[in-house]
């Protein structure tokens, strides 16, 4: 199985960041409805990472300033990032969504913006990635060529 | 505010029927896979079923696996051999299965499995290979 050293305070620090975004947002848009701009922004930072890792703002974060001031300790695992940039990019993928309903329909804008968030926080507290799940399924029905 | 909270309350329904659907998807594929089939061996064994994008696999079930002892651990990447995965409906990763000596699939856990509900797992198939020699 060909594995990689994948730094896993990176994923969390990006998970973390996306469910921060997304709380703001919701919550905050009950008292400043432009707050809502946080969405679609968060869907930008999200597919754009994926494509381009060195652009992901929230693990540019954690290797620019939290690991070096030792604020998060770097958890080296052997894993794939495949899958977790997969699952990135569908966050973003549902973000984008999300972006366009708010505009016509703002209830189910903000709910899937919302499961976004509690599919990161099961991520982040059960280790469980539906989006590597997805991944998994996908690769067994032959549609992404695992290498 | 009324957005917020009718918003609260799809997420809740999509949980909701998510966490139900995933019950019954995984007593479906645990009745389909009771019985199913794999190679003999002398004593009971567990199939574990993982691929290299599952992070679970490694962090949670391998050192699961490793606190069981002496046991014959056959370790099958899903995506690979697509046909033995089939076969015990494996949907998700990882998924372990208690085999019998004879080679039929006694316990199946779709998910992390932890290392005393295996080791329970294995007791019970060692106790059904006793009774069935004595």
């Amino acid at each position: 199985m060909a594995t990689q050293l994948v730094d896993h305070s990176a994923l969390k620090v990006n998970q973390t960041g996306i469910i921060a975004t997304v709380l703001v947002a919701f919550i905050g848009s009950a008292f400043y409805r432009p707050l809502l701009v946080l969405i679609p922004l968060l869907a930008i930072v999200l597919l754009v990472g994926t494509f381009a890792p060195q652009l992901a703002l929230f693990k540019q974060l954690y290797f620019k300033v939290l690991k070096p001031r030792g604020i998060v300790k770097p958890r080296p695992v052997q894993d794939r990032p495949e899958p977790h940039n997969f699952a990135q990019g569908l966050g973003g993928v549902f973000l984008a969504v999300s972006s366009v309903l708010l505009i016509t329909v703002p209830v189910l804008g903000l709910a899937l913006a919302l499961l976004v968030a509690v599919l990161a926080f099961v991520n982040l507290a059960f280790g469980y990635c539906v989006g590597c799940q997805i991944y998994f399924q996908l690769s067994k029905a032959g549609v992404i060529r695992a290498s | 505010m009324s957005t917020q909270l009718w918003a609260l309350a799809v997420v809740g329904t999509v949980v909701l029927a998510a966490a139900c659907l995933e019950v019954f998807r995984s007593r479906r594929a645990r009745a389909r896979t009771l019985g199913a089939v794999a190679e003999a061996a002398g004593e009971p064994y567990v199939l574990y079923f993982t691929g290299d994008g599952c992070t679970v696999c490694r962090t949670h079930q391998e050192p699961a696996l490793e606190k069981l002892g002496p046991v014959r651990i056959d370790k099958v990447d899903a995506v690979a051999e697509r046909e033995l995965a089939d076969r015990f409906n494996v949907y998700t990763l990882p998924t372990t299965v208690v085999m019998s000596p004879q080679g039929r699939a006694l316990h199946v856990n779709y998910g992390y499995a932890t290392a005393p509900k295996l080791q329970r797992q294995l007791d019970e198939a060692r106790g059904a290979l006793q009774v069935a020699t004595a």
